[in-house]
Parts: C-alpha cells; structure tokens; sequence
C-alpha cells in the first residue's frame, strides 16, 4: 500500500476509534479520496448525500466502496468490498446490509446526512445511533503529513504556471478570455484538468485579478495575484514588482499574525484595511478553519496547517498557500 | 441508417430561441410552490447547488465540491409565499435575481448551523413539514431540524422540475450547442500521442470563448478496451465507463468515448460521442456505428407523450438483434435539467415494471445514451438530447456530426 494511503487510512480508523464510532459511513467525494484512496470521476460541486463508502472499524478495519469498476480503487481494497452504482433503493439497500458489521454496528459516524439516508439507516442498522463525523475528519486532515505537503506544493506549483501563462498572454495584448484560456491549457498539459476554486481572470478598473485553485494528485494547490495594466498599450506588469500594489503590505501582516495559537479574533486584528480577506484551511480542497470579518473568530491556528491567505486592498486581490511551521 | 438518424434529428431540431431569465424563474417558483402546497409541504431548505439553483436562480459554480459545500449558497422556500430566500452574500450573483437576501450563513460550521436555525426560524417560524436535500454535520449538532417533521427535497422538486418549460428547454439547447460548438477544435486536436488531459485542457479553453462560466465534469476522453476482459473488472461483467481515472497517452486507432457536461444558465448539456485516433473507422466500427444510428431511430419513431419507458426499451432492444443496448449500470435514457442526470431514467435496475409505468409527457427531456458493444470489435456510444412535445419531439442541440463516422 502507498505510505501516504496507509497512513491516513490509519489516522481515520484511529479517529473513529476515539470517537467511539463502529462504522463511517462517507458521502463525499474528499472525505473518501482521503480515507481510501479511491479516484473517482470529478464532477463540479455539490452531491446528494448517498453512502459511498463505509469503512467498519469494529470487525478489523475494512473498506466497502461504492463502484462499480475496479480502475481508481487502492488495490487493498478487494473486489468484493465494491457495490455498484445503483438507481434501486433496494439494491443499494441489499448491498449495505451485506457489510459486515454495518447491521451490528452500534454508532455509526456520517460526514453529511440526507432524511432518505437516516430512514434507511434506522432500518439497515435498528441498533444503531447516527452521528454526524464530519468533525472527526476535519481533524484528522488539519495537520499535514509530510508528503502531503509535496502534494500541495506540486498543485501550487501548476497554479503558478497558469498564473504565467495568463500573464504572459496579457502581456502580448490580449483580453482576459484569452488569458483564462491560455491557463487552461498551460495547467491541463501538467495533469491538472479539474478546479478547485473558480479561475479568476478578471478587469478591475487598470487592475487585472487573477486566481488559480486547482486540484492535483487530490491536493490543492493556488496562487492570487494582480496585475496592473500600465496606461501605454495595456501591457501587464507583474505585481510582485509593483511598488504601486498595496497588497504586499496588506498580506505581510496577515501572514506574520497566522502564527500556531493565533485565534480568528487576533487575525481580525492583523488586517489592515482590505475590502475582502478570508483565512482557510487547504489540503484535500477547501478545510477549516475558516476566519472571515464574520465568522471563524475562535478559530485556532495550529502548528502544521496549510492555510490559504487572501487579501483585497482597492482592487489588489493576492493570495497564497502557506504552511504553518515552515515555508511551503 | 446513418443518414436516416441525420434527417430525423434535422427535421425535428428546435430552433434557437430567446431565453426569458425573468420568466424561468418566475415559473419555476411557481410550480415549486404548487408542488409544496399539493403536497401539504411548509418550506423546502436547500443546500444541494442545483436545487438552489432551481428555486433561486443563484448560478451553479464549477468548482470541488470542497469550496462548494464551505462557500454555499443556501434556499429557503416558504409555502404561499411570492418570493424564495437566499441566504448569500451578494458576490457575483447578480442583481437579477428575484429574492429575498440574507447574509451567508455558512452551514458547514457549527457557528454557520446556529445563523441558518436563525434565519430559519425568522422565515419560517414555527411551520415544521420541511423538505431538506442536506444536513451537514454542524446542523446535526445545532439541532435545525430537530423538531421538524422532513422529508426528502427531491419529493417536491422531482415533481416539479419533471416537465420543463419552454426557457427551461431554451437553457438546455444552448447548453449543448456551445458544448458542440467547443468540440470541434477539442476534436482537431486528438492524435496519437496525445495526453487526455492536453484534450481536456484544450476543450475548457475553448470553452471561454463561447461564455461558458462553468464546466460540471472533468471532460471524458476514455480510451475503451477492444473486450470487455482487457478493461477493468466491473460488478456487472460489462464495460467499465467513466471511470474519470489517469492521464492515458491516446494511441492511433484509440476507440475514444468522449463525454462532457457544461454549464448555461443553471441547466447542464450532455455531450457523448465515439471518436478514433488518427484513423477512419475499419469496417467492423462502422458496423457499430449504423447499429447505433439504428437504435436510435427504432426509439425516435413514434416517441411523444403518452408512450412508456418500457417501449423505448423494447424498440432499443429489438432494433440491437434482442440484445439491451446500453450499459446496465446506467440507462438508455436520463432526464436532464439543473442536474446532469434526473428523472426521468429508463432502462435502470429499477427495473421493467418502472419503465412500463413512466409515460412519456410534454416538457420531459430525455437523453438518449445507447451503446452498442460487440466484443473484440469495441463499442459506439453517442448521445443525444430530445424534448417530449404535445406532437412527438424535438433535438435539442446544433445537429453535431459524428466524425469520423459518417453516414
């Protein structure tokens, strides 16, 4: 097995130990990929809550996956651990009630809920409490592993070759569609084909924002910049060396305030005036904690964290992927 | 048989017509709302992006479901009342939505759960048969709905959203056409050698220029196996299709089965075709090919309201030599609207009895997704979008052809 599947295979199962719970019942399509391994087909935001996998630690740690092909499945994941897609609610039924430990179990942990699964669940499982795990995931995936981080890095590092090519594309003259346009395929030819965030290609006044999040390997990796359109021609500068961008300044002490301990309150503090800021979590996508002007203000910093900072100052959007405890 | 499809499809093309945003919404609010009042339902709480979308109009993003779920819009729709609630902040909504805004509200936190038991509350008061699509865990912990009588969201919203409206169907056609429209230069492009994700990469650029904001699905370019033994092992014994898995190298003579899925105005498009690599079909493919062309004319002939799912599957099956033309792990036909696939499905494991009782009515949307497969030959799988009409049917699309196949 993958060191990195084993390894967090093994801090999921450990939390679902600690949190008491018999079986994991999953939905998401993160929350799978990092418990298993699994690649699956990506499709844009979000889904109906439906079992798609279900881990059971009780009966020694077993898999069971909703799929009705092999190809993306870990290979210590056995064949007969998969269920097919299904229309029929009395196959999928059918299919659950053939897990063993599902029927027994106790307490069963779920990342979301519909009121169709809970009715089935009570019925699948008569013993059983449901109840939410979703925060029992979250923690496990704050801190990063250490090849996680080379995971992150790779997909920061694509995001910076859309972030070129966009730019290079501004600067021979042409207009935003043709810069989103020339970050797709500069992204695409290095295997990232799928967002995580929306790609930000966008005129501000002379300003021109750009924004890549994409999603490589499972990990996220993303990089915010803006450019200035200078007067003659149009030609874009790039920011970074623009004394003009007050960005820079914005975002040097945002990020010398997300410090391990740091709370949501102490980096309110921190801002100085951007219009937008937010601070959150990243890793297998989007994660806690999430600290806006309007929530997240008890939210701890931890050691170990990747953060994604974001910043806006009159029309200067920056953003970067920062580890907490070392430079990414 | 090639040409009889072309001629089919041709005549019964729906002509591009202007799309009322306005009237969308205003008509779909209202059949959510008879719909909820039929069935004696209080208020629908939607979190799922397509739901929000139908009741909203609030655009669906093409982004992980990571940042979707986090960053999320959510609807609230009380029964008799003129307007829906969104709770989200206004970031590149738009001012044309017709709403009642609220603040985000942040559903996935615990301290989002407590805002959106609050807004509930403010809205709905103390009306308690609610229909919900989700409940995230920090909702689980908060106790929303604790007290509430719920059912699923799809019972109020299937009904409603099963036969479309005439801009519902305009939302559709233009989906696909600029779908179509951005394979031509995709398909220019495939040759031996050539990356899948280069593929990719070169269809979501060519999708910025015709004003696609958002792509729904990592785009399928799934080189199939000859037999179904040198595929992936499937639960089914049958072909493994999408598997949505690696970056093949696409190799000349490459059987590709492509299949994308993009974004207009909150209704998606559905493109399926077969292309080969840097070769014109042999024989034996374009033997699959006329097959194909003629299951779907065997299913055309004769479909409008009143016909069942369980003819279509028989016409399809008699037209294929007594054998099910498509993938048992999916249909011959799904709906398609807000969702990329939604009722009506037929030819599923729910079985025969199912399809005999779903009848076919005007507004329904049916993609037709027959495949034919002949093992150590390959398969052909192509896609096509059609509207039940008070007369027959009507293609939705621009009349795509099928290189390099022709007829």
């Amino acid at each position: 097995m993958s060191s990195l599947r084993a390894a967090r295979q093994e801090r999921v199962f450990d939390a679902m130990d600690a949190a008491g719970l018999d079986v994991l019942v999953l939905g998401r399509r993160d929350s799978i990929a990092y418990a298993t391994g699994h690649q699956s087909l990506w499709t844009a935001g979000t889904r109906p809550f439906g079992a798609a996998c279900v881990l059971v630690g009780a009966t020694g740690r077993s898999t069971h996956l909703l799929s009705t092909w092999d190809a993306g499945v870990p290979p210590e994941i056995p064949f007969d651990h998969l269920y097919g897609v299904t229309w029929n609610p009395a196959v999928m039924g059918a299919a659950l009630r053939g897990i063993p430990g599902l029927p027994e179990a106790r307490r069963i942990g779920v990342d979301a809920l519909s009121p169709g699964f809970a009715r089935a669940a009570a019925r699948l499982a008569p013993d059983a409490e449901l109840v939410p795990a979703d925060d029992v995931l979250r923690d496990v995936r704050t801190v990063k592993l250490p090849v996680e981080l080379e995971g992150i890095r790779a997909a920061t590092a694509i995001a910076g070759l859309g972030f070129a090519a966009a730019v290079e594309t501004l600067e021979q003259g042409s207009g935003p569609a043709n810069a989103l346009a020339a970050a797709h395929r500069a992204m695409a030819s290095r295997g990232a084909t799928v967002p995580s965030s929306a790609p930000l290609v966008r005129r501000v006044g002379s300003l021109m924002q750009l924004d890549f999040g994409v999603l490589l390997g499972g990990y996220e990796g993303g990089l915010g910049r803006t450019t200035h359109l200078g007067l003659a021609g149009g030609k874009a500068v790039p920011s970074q060396d623009d004394p003009a961008d007050p960005s820079v300044e914005a975002q040097k002490h945002l990020l010398a305030a997300c410090r391990p301990g740091a709370t949501g309150r102490v980096l309110r503090a921190a801002v100085r005036p951007p219009s937008r800021w937010m601070v959150r979590g990243s890793g297998v996508g989007f994660e806690p904690p999430v600290i806006t002007h309007t929530v997240g203000a008890d939210a701890v910093i931890e050691n170990g964290m990747v953060l994604s900072v974001e910043v806006e100052v009159d029309g200067w959007h920056r953003r970067d992927l920062v580890h907490i405890g070392e430079p990414l | 048989m090639g040409a009889d499809l072309r001629d089919l499809l041709a005549k019964h093309r729906e002509p591009s017509t202007a799309i009322d945003v306005r009237r969308l919404h205003r008509e779909r609010h209202a059949k959510l709302q008879a719909e909820m009042a039929r069935q004696g339902v209080d208020v629908a709480l939607l979190l799922h992006a397509p739901n929000v979308a139908y009741a909203t109009g609030q655009p669906v993003r093409g982004i992980d479901v990571t940042h979707a779920i986090y960053e999320r819009p959510v609807a609230i729709v009380v029964t008799g009342e003129d307007r829906p609630h969104l709770l989200w902040d206004d970031a590149g909504s738009g001012p044309g939505l017709d709403v009642e805004r609220h603040p985000s509200v942040w559903p996935e936190l615990d301290e989002g759960a407590v805002l959106l038991a609050g807004v509930l509350a403010d809205v709905a008061g103390s009306r308690d048969r609610i229909a919900v699509d989700e409940i995230t865990g920090a909702m689980q912990r908060a106790g929303v709905l604790s007290d509430a009588s719920m059912l699923e969201a799809t019972q109020v919203i299937g009904p409603a959203k099963l036969a479309k409206t005439a801009d519902e169907l305009g939302c559709i056609a233009e989906a696909q056409r600029r779908n179509e429209a951005a394979m031509v230069a995709t398909q220019a492009m495939v040759r031996p050698g050539v990356r899948r994700s280069e593929v990719a990469g070169e269809f979501l650029a060519q999708l910025v220029p015709h004003g696609v904001e958002a792509n729904l699905i990592d785009p399928i370019f799934q080189p199939m196996p000859r037999s179904i033994a040198d595929g992936p092992r499937t639960t089914t014994g049958d072909v493994a299709f999408p598997t949505g898995v690696g970056d093949p190298v696409l190799a000349e003579r490459d059987l590709v089965w492509v299949d994308t899925g993009v974004d207009h105005l909150g209704y998606a498009s559905d493109f399926g075709r077969t292309w080969i690599v840097g070769r014109d079909p042999d024989p034996g493919q374009q033997r699959l090919f006329e097959r194909w062309c003629a299951v779907m004319v065997a299913v055309l002939d004769g479909l409008g309201p009143g016909v069942s799912g369980g003819e279509l599957c028989r016409a399809a099956t008699a037209a294929n030599g007594d054998r099910r033309p498509w993938l048992p792990h999916f249909y011959l036909a799904h709906g398609l609207g807000v969702e990329s696939a939604e009722m009506p499905l037929i030819g599923t494991d729910l079985g025969p009895e199912f399809d005999d009782n779903l009848v076919l009515a005007p507004g329904m949307v049916l993609v037709l997704e027959p495949v034919i497969w002949e093992d150590g030959v390959g398969g052909y799988r192509a896609e096509e979008i059609i509207a039940v009409t008070e007369d027959g049917w009507r293609h939705l699309g621009s009349g795509h052809a099928y290189p390099p196949f022709t007829s």
